[in-house]
């Protein structure tokens, strides 16, 4: 089963990429997370246990990029 | 063979290259409409579509499962609420009405369309609830999306109610980061 990344946007629920957790290249995922995080502040959330995550694993299969919120 | 022959099958390779021409032209200019229309995704689709490192593994990028606004805001509006019902139950968070109650220790959180509540104890009814207003950085996201963002947020970081009272209209990400609004007040696919 494939994993993904998605996040919420104007769009709806998007999925920013989607991978195969058992071959695919966890570092690459995570700079490329990291270079979203960089342009959006969206930081990743597991959607398996609601957590705030520094760097995605091979065992994570949904990953939510939430956007930075304001107050006011 | 008669020259009327070589006519006749001259003829109908025009005519058949006549009923052909117009669909290839057709298709070849849909095709080119279609590059440009794309969007800028450049971040995600450069790396991936230009390397394989990832190894045959993408599948999709920067896939809006809803389609476009508009189109099915329907079905958009009934996918949000999905992922809030989700979310409301990572955090260990009720619903009472149109409100969604957040307990984080002591600390009690009453989320609702735009507003953020705080009761410091919330065991103690002398304890003096706070409230302010939240939004989201992308404009337009579905409204049960934005509350089941600060649902998460709030739940991993409650220090981030004291930021949005403290400091309001700027942006913080979910470890309680300032964030410069340039990056952020845009989608990101556009941000190049």
């Amino acid at each position: 089963m494939n994993a993904r990344i998605l996040t919420f946007s104007s769009r709806g629920d998007t999925t920013l990429l989607e991978y195969d957790p058992e071959t695919a290249d966890m570092e690459e995922v995570n700079r490329v997370i990291a270079e979203y995080e960089t342009k959006t502040g969206a930081q990743p959330f597991d959607m398996a246990t609601g957590e705030r995550i520094d760097k995605v694993t091979h065992q994570q299969k949904e990953v939510l990029m939430v956007h930075p919120i304001a107050g006011g | 063979m008669a020259p009327e022959s070589v006519s006749l099958i001259a003829f109908l390779a025009l005519m058949i290259w006549g009923l052909i021409l117009p669909g290839l032209l057709r298709r070849s200019l849909a095709r080119e409409a279609a590059k440009r229309n794309r969007p800028h995704n450049s971040l995600l689709e450069r790396h991936f579509h230009s390397t394989d490192r990832f190894g045959a593994v993408l599948t999709q990028v920067n896939r809006s499962d809803n389609g476009p606004n508009g189109v099915h805001a329907f079905k958009r509006e009934d996918r949000a609420k999905t992922y809030l019902r989700r979310i409301v139950a990572l955090t260990g968070a009720t619903q009472i009405g149109n409100k969604y109650v957040l307990d984080v220790g002591t600390t009690r959180f009453t989320v609702r369309d735009g507003y953020v509540g705080r009761l410091r104890h919330a065991t103690n009814p002398k304890s003096i609830e706070r409230e302010t207003c939240f939004y989201f950085a992308l404009r337009e996201v579905p409204r049960a999306e934005q509350i089941a963002a600060a649902l998460l947020q709030l739940k991993n970081n409650p220090a981030l109610f004291d930021k949005w009272v403290a400091q309001s209209g700027l942006l913080f990400k979910a470890d309680g980061t300032k964030v410069q609004p340039r990056p952020v007040m845009e989608p990101w696919w556009n941000a190049n």
